[in-house]
């Protein structure tokens, strides 16, 4: 039985459409002995830029429905997602701080049977990793990616706003570096480190020039693969660049790893068991380098 | 000859921190970092601030409004030493537009997905197989319908 467990708030882009970082994410909790509760009821969180620029209240209001639905198993929550971090953090805060604006909406949820939102935590996976670290997750390390140049792509939503967020500098984060130094590689710094990938950019066309720049850069400084925290920039960065190389002739050959990837393969996880096959940039030159 | 609104701005939402208008003095510090103002001219932050702030807004909230290019990576936010945060009034005009029809047909349709369906996409056949074969549990999807009646309607 495992001693820390957590609700897992899954989104919808993951388990619909990037499944392959589901089963490492599961792999990895189960490994480093954390407990998961697969609830029911979750929805789409909702997807912070385009339903909330449809309507802040409608927004809010499916947010808190999913707050509540966590309330019911009483743990605190863990997402793979930037997106559902920031929608599931802000709405908290809104709940916290304009109880006029929630009110009704918390009554509505309420009438369905379902508890009021109450002081669950919200955790990114990248928040659960760096605070259980020491205690848990270091010891369930089997193998080390010696030598590997890693480039980080935290995404704007695990970063900012930092007083919401409450994870790390918003712009010179160090958090995850120190993770990734210890399982035995290297962090690698690049130009425009806490740059957005541009996904939610509405013009596919400039939305990728802001993709190409940042691989660019990541490829100038050495890095052997990139890793990102949410499914939206690992589609941005890995699909990103197939549709890059059609339109430009630009090929940057790196591949994508979500963290929960990165860590499963350090817990002991068989590559062809994770799936990497889905992934657009093939990560096989990159695995059996450093996780044969 | 545009037509200034000086009520314009009590339009906007009051759910999110979009109110700090009036401590705006112009300095540009969203302007410097953000993406999408590096790509389109007539994305920016300040000038959008300050056309919201003396209501000839009606581009912002018309149709192809430059508004849906925001990255939303909350660089101005952070930057702005007024806690004007402009993010907070693009997404309040964002509001505005699509209230007045006038929001780009994906978002319309994206939205409709989260609100009918529970999701921004559909699980299909391969999808469900593809689970299947990597070993994750069966998916829990929300009932069809479920949130319209939180919704109010």
């Amino acid at each position: 039985m495992a001693q820390i467990e957590l609700t897992l708030f899954p989104g919808c882009m993951i388990p619909l459409r990037y499944p392959q970082i589901e089963k490492a994410a599961r792999f990895f909790f189960n490994a480093a002995g954390l407990g998961i509760i697969d609830a029911e009821g979750f929805t789409c969180c909702p997807e912070p830029w385009n339903v909330k620029g449809a309507g802040l209240a409608e927004w809010l209001t499916i947010a808190t429905w999913n707050l509540c639905v966590a309330e019911k198993h009483s743990r605190d929550v863990v997402t793979l997602c930037n997106g559902c971090y920031s929608t599931l953090k802000e709405a908290q805060r809104i709940i916290s701080i304009n109880g006029e604006a929630t009110k009704e909406i918390i009554s509505r949820i309420k009438s369905t049977g379902l508890p009021e939102p109450g002081t669950l935590r919200i955790l990114h996976v990248a928040h659960l990793i760096s605070e259980l670290w020491e205690p848990l997750i270091s010891k369930s390390i089997k193998k080390r990616p010696e030598g590997a140049n890693i480039a980080i792509h935290h995404g704007c939503h695990l970063l900012r706003p930092a007083e919401i967020m409450e994870f790390d500098n918003p712009f010179e984060p160090s958090i995850l570096e120190q993770i990734i130094d210890s399982i035995g590689a290297t962090p690698t710094l690049y130009r425009g480190y806490t740059d957005c990938c541009g996904r939610a950019l509405l013009d596919r066309e400039k939305s990728l020039d802001i993709a190409s720049a940042k691989l660019e850069s990541i490829k100038e400084a050495g890095a052997d693969c990139i890793v990102v925290l949410c499914p939206a920039c690992f589609e941005q960065l890995d699909l990103g660049q197939i549709e890059i190389k059609r339109k430009t002739k630009k090929v940057f050959d790196l591949p994508v790893f979500h963290f929960c990837q990165l860590l499963a393969l350090a817990c002991g996880a068989v590559p062809n068991d994770l799936g990497f096959e889905y992934h657009r940039v093939p990560a096989g030159d990159f695995l059996s380098r450093f996780f044969s | 000859m545009a037509k200034v609104n000086p009520d314009f701005a009590k339009q906007l939402t009051g759910i999110e921190s979009a109110g700090n208008l009036n401590y705006c003095y112009q300095c540009s510090a969203c302007v410097q970092e953000c993406p999408a103002a590096l790509r389109f001219s007539e994305f920016n932050p300040r000038e959008i601030v300050l056309s919201t702030l003396l209501g000839v807004a009606d581009e912002l909230t018309g149709k192809n409004s430059v508004i849906w290019q925001c990255a939303t990576c909350y660089n101005c936010y952070e930057r702005c030493p007024q806690g004007t945060r402009p993010i907070e009034v693009v997404t309040a005009l964002k509001n505005l537009a699509f209230q007045l029809g006038n929001a780009p047909e994906q978002i319309s349709a994206l939205r409709e997905s989260v609100i009918t369906s529970g999701t921004i996409t559909a699980l299909s056949d391969s999808m469900k197989k593809r689970r299947e074969q990597l070993g994750v549990p069966k998916i829990s999807l929300p009932e069809e319908g479920s949130l319209k009646k939180i919704l109010g309607g």
